[in-house]
């Protein structure tokens, strides 16, 4: 299994990824998935220029993100972790082909119209609506910022807190 | 005079700022910006093109920021990259600060940079080294 980890967060590479998760696991390569994103080369130069030692960091649309972990035999060899900026992102992936039996929650801040979920987490309707597709399709949604937090399912902590949207 | 901005995770800015303040003073033209749990980059990049703009006087700004690669120096790339005259260093100590508020006037950003690379290397230093070397 490449993709060893799929990660939902809006500040994409930063400092939790690149000491807590990298030392949690071996990663070889950093997809970082976000169509606008991959679309802005002034972040996609900063972003390939903080890799951690060791691993390499590309920048793909969604469907990029897909077709190379589906069909490039270099991603057969590689630990994956792919970091898409928010839950859409990774309702995206899945629609397009990325097989995933968990998905993991990271930062989610505030943006217009999103709701508080926790400290480190705010989601918007159609946040909401992409997990409960994601749910139902039997993927486990987890909400982890660093890697010992419990990889409880997280679902059930959404459609209590945003029931409005959840339902 | 180049405006120092210091960007860190939590409290560690101010925190900085507070520690330098007991060895060299108060400091004029450095200014904070923290990053909260509920940050995200965009966001703190208003932030810190905000406290840019404050001790912006024409000459340069240099960003101080704790670890490459976080959220504090993303930001501050990100603004650096689209404005001229800035530059980010990551890796900020007390050292670093302290040097930086004693050699700041009459220096330009690139001389303030190698201020700042030569304060935070050398500030790395161990007491057994220190007491082995021989008198000269």
């Amino acid at each position: 299994m490449p993709v060893i980890h799929v990660r939902m967060d809006n500040r994409l590479i930063h400092g939790q990824i690149l000491v807590s998760w990298n030392a949690e696991f071996k990663i070889d390569h950093i997809i970082v998935t976000n169509d606008k994103v991959a679309a802005d080369p002034l972040q996609v130069t900063l972003l390939q220029a903080v890799a951690p030692m060791g691993a390499r960091v590309s920048v793909l649309s969604i469907k990029d993100c897909v077709a190379y972990c589906n069909g490039n035999p270099q991603a057969e060899k590689e630990n994956i972790f792919i970091i898409a900026k928010f839950p859409e992102d990774g309702l995206a992936l899945v629609e397009e082909g990325l097989k995933m039996p968990v998905l993991n929650l990271g930062n989610q801040a505030f943006v217009r119209g999103s709701k508080k979920v926790s400290n480190t987490v705010y989601l918007t309707e159609s946040g909401v609506k992409a997990l409960k597709k994601l749910h139902e399709m039997g993927i486990r949604i987890t909400c982890r910022m660093m890697p010992p937090d419990p990889d409880a399912e997280y679902w059930p902590a959404l459609e209590k807190t945003l029931p409005e949207w959840a339902k | 005079m180049v405006g120092i901005v210091i960007v860190c995770h939590g409290e560690m800015a101010d925190g900085m700022l507070d520690a330098a303040r007991m060895i060299v003073g108060q400091q004029e033209g450095f200014v904070t910006v923290s990053l909260r749990e509920a940050d995200d980059v965009e966001s703190l990049m208003e932030r810190v093109a905000a406290a840019v703009d404050k001790v912006d006087t024409g000459d340069g700004i240099l960003i101080l920021v704790d670890v490459f690669g976080a959220s504090p120096f993303n930001a501050s790339a990100r603004l650096a990259m689209q404005r001229d005259n800035i530059e980010v260093v990551s890796g900020v100590s007390l050292p670093m600060l302290l040097e930086l508020a004693v050699q700041r006037d009459g220096q330009n950003l690139s001389q303030l940079v190698e201020v700042a690379r030569e304060a935070g290397t050398s500030g790395i230093r161990t007491l057994s080294e220190t007491l082995s070397k021989k008198p000269v």
